[in-house]
């Protein structure tokens, strides 16, 4: 409901104006001397809605702000990424190229998984931070972080490749600035209408079928992202039970 | 001989300090309304941002000259100068302290005591519009002109309330010229308040003040360059030092205009209640009595600057409505009642 106007006739201080104004100066005023004042204390950060940025770094900075990239590692210090490509996938300014590689027999303390992205490179002139691949993520391995002064002198610098990549959570874990792990969102269980169902799944068939006319890839993915997705929702069921 | 030399050395030095007054004016404007609206303003160059004036100047001084291809060029090139040229001779006749004795000799700290003080001002206050005119005319561009034609109904408009706010004046003190006004609001008036003249005049006041502020085409009746409807009127188009010197003009007419109101209004160089003239030596009681005046002229200054940031610009037909239909019958009814009260106490 949007307020009703009321047309208000004025009274004669107020059609006078001056009175007015000089209320306008009181507020003004206001403004004024507290700033003044302010403008001794000591320190960069003086007046408090102005942060004076290359000296004044005291701006707190949201704990899921999206800044610069990083590649995490588990607790016991190994690389959690298995280089499914769903980042890369997601990307809508494509800036993520990975190599997946196998991992070799004796490399289990380096690599958490089966498999290992062999480079990881993300371009930092073409990201928009979007955040898209850290949702993407099925391990939690690539997070953007709080660090947001990456200007840099040449465009090599600015693709990050994987050992920036790890450097870079490195440094966070050394200044306390880690992401907080994500919520989950949560699965909800759909209700029981078996035929709609049944006939829901029909439709996607066929829809994987017409997609997989097109390419084999797809349907495979799709695939597995049900499995992934049923199993996720089994593991929640199970933990809401235990 | 000495009288010249005297003469020449006054002018100079009240040329160079209103100059300087305008210039820390510009800082001032940009840090007040920052600090007004909750920023910082510029606070890099020097301390606390003081030399920010002069990379201003730098700028403008050091840009290319670009006079546009259309524009009538010598109307153009005279327009700043029409502009600035009466600015800086306006201050001739304001008072600027008491007076000193150097050497035996008296010399009165005012670069000239005409006894026809207002009518100059008026006469040298009119003339800025043609500066304002010339170069929106000149600039052939629509928003100029437009800037240029408002400026001068505006001007036209408000000379006529603050003509007839500084008659009423010359009715209480009976003389034209601005340093005998002045030594007249020594001492008290009714026993209790100062002798200045809004006590006398409080109307008046008010009248000449508003009628000012439009002369100086200052916020809230700076329709002559209201940026958000014609860029930035009559000096659309100009850039480098003849910009420099519209600017610049303007703040030294906001000099001029607070010495005014600070020599008719508010005493001049008195203080209240106490006469300091008669406790200290002649050289002391000129440099105090040229203190206490640009005390009380940086208060309006920084009045201008104050208004600018409070209130937002007038409609146009309501900057005409309030010149012709407000203050225009109540400067006659000011005059009207000023004569009738001299008439019956005299």
């Amino acid at each position: 409901m949007a307020k009703p106007v009321v047309k208000k006739e004025y009274t004669l201080s107020e059609r006078i104006y001056l009175w007015e104004i000089l209320k306008g100066m009181k507020l003004t005023w206001g403004h004024f001397w507290f700033n003044f004042k302010a403008c001794w204390r000591p320190g960069p950060h003086t007046i408090p809605t102005c942060w004076q940025y290359p000296e004044d770094r005291t701006r707190e900075i949201s704990p899921i702000f999206r800044g610069e990239h990083m590649l995490q590692r588990d607790e016991k210090g190994r690389e959690t990424c298995i280089a499914c490509g769903m980042c890369a996938k997601i990307c809508p300014a494509k800036c993520i190229t990975i190599k997946k590689a196998k991992r070799k027999e004796g490399d289990e303390e380096k690599y958490a998984a089966k498999t290992y992205a062999a480079s990881f490179e993300v371009d930092l002139l073409r990201c928009i931070f979007c955040g898209f691949c850290e949702d993407a993520c099925p391990k939690n391995a690539l997070v953007l972080g709080q660090e947001y002064e990456f200007a840099r002198y040449t465009k090599e610098e600015c693709i990050l490749d994987k050992r920036k990549l790890l450097m870079n959570y490195r440094k966070a874990k050394e200044d306390g600035k880690l992401k907080p792990p994500r919520k989950r969102v949560p699965v909800v269980p759909a209700p029981p209408k078996p035929e709609k169902a049944e006939k829901a799944e029909g439709a996607e068939g066929k829809k994987a079928k017409v997609a997989g006319a097109k390419g084999k890839k797809k349907p495979v993915v799709k695939k597995k992202a049900a499995e992934k997705a049923e199993s996720t929702e089994k593991k929640e069921a199970a933990e809401k039970e235990g | 001989m000495d009288d010249w030399l005297i003469a020449i050395i006054k002018v100079v030095c009240i040329w160079v300090w209103v100059l300087l007054i305008a210039v820390v004016m510009t800082w001032v404007e940009r840090r007040g309304a920052a600090l007004i609206q909750d920023r910082p303003g510029p606070n890099r160059a020097g301390p606390w941002g003081l030399f920010q004036p002069l990379a201003d100047g730098i700028k403008l001084f050091t840009k290319e000259e670009i006079i546009p291809t259309k524009a009538q060029k010598f109307l153009y090139i005279m327009g700043p100068l029409l502009f600035s040229l009466p600015a800086f001779s306006a201050y001739a006749v304001v008072p600027f302290g008491d007076k000193i004795i150097l050497g035996g000799k008296e010399i009165i700290l005012q670069v000239s005591d005409v006894n026809i003080g207002f009518l100059y001002i008026l006469a040298i206050g009119s003339m800025g519009v043609y500066g304002v005119i010339l170069g929106g005319w000149g600039s052939t561009n629509k928003y100029s002109v437009l800037g240029g034609l408002r400026s001068t109904a505006q001007m036209v408009s408000y000379e006529v309330p603050l003509g007839l706010a500084l008659l009423a004046i010359v009715f209480v003190y009976g003389t034209f010229s601005l340093r005998d006004i002045s030594l007249a609001q020594q001492g008290t008036f009714l026993g209790f308040l100062p002798n200045w003249g809004i006590f006398k005049q409080p109307l008046g006041f008010i009248l000449f003040i508003v009628a000012a502020y439009a002369e100086a085409n200052r916020v809230p009746f700076d329709l002559p360059e209201a940026e958000s409807e014609i860029v930035s009127g009559y000096h659309t188009e100009y850039g480098s030092m003849r910009l420099g010197l519209y600017l610049f003009g303007e703040y030294v007419n906001l000099v001029t205009i607070s010495g005014i109101i600070v020599a008719l209004y508010f005493g001049s160089w008195h203080m209240p209640y106490i006469d300091l003239g008669a406790y200290l030596g002649p050289i002391s009681w000129g440099v105090v009595s040229f203190c206490i005046f640009f005390l009380k002229v940086s208060f309006f200054l920084w009045l201008f600057v104050w208004v600018r940031w409070t209130l937002p610009r007038f409609r146009y037909d309501q900057i005409m409505g309030l010149g012709w239909r407000g203050l225009i019958p109540l400067a006659l009814f000011n005059i009207f009642i000023t004569a009738l009260f001299i008439q019956l106490t005299v």
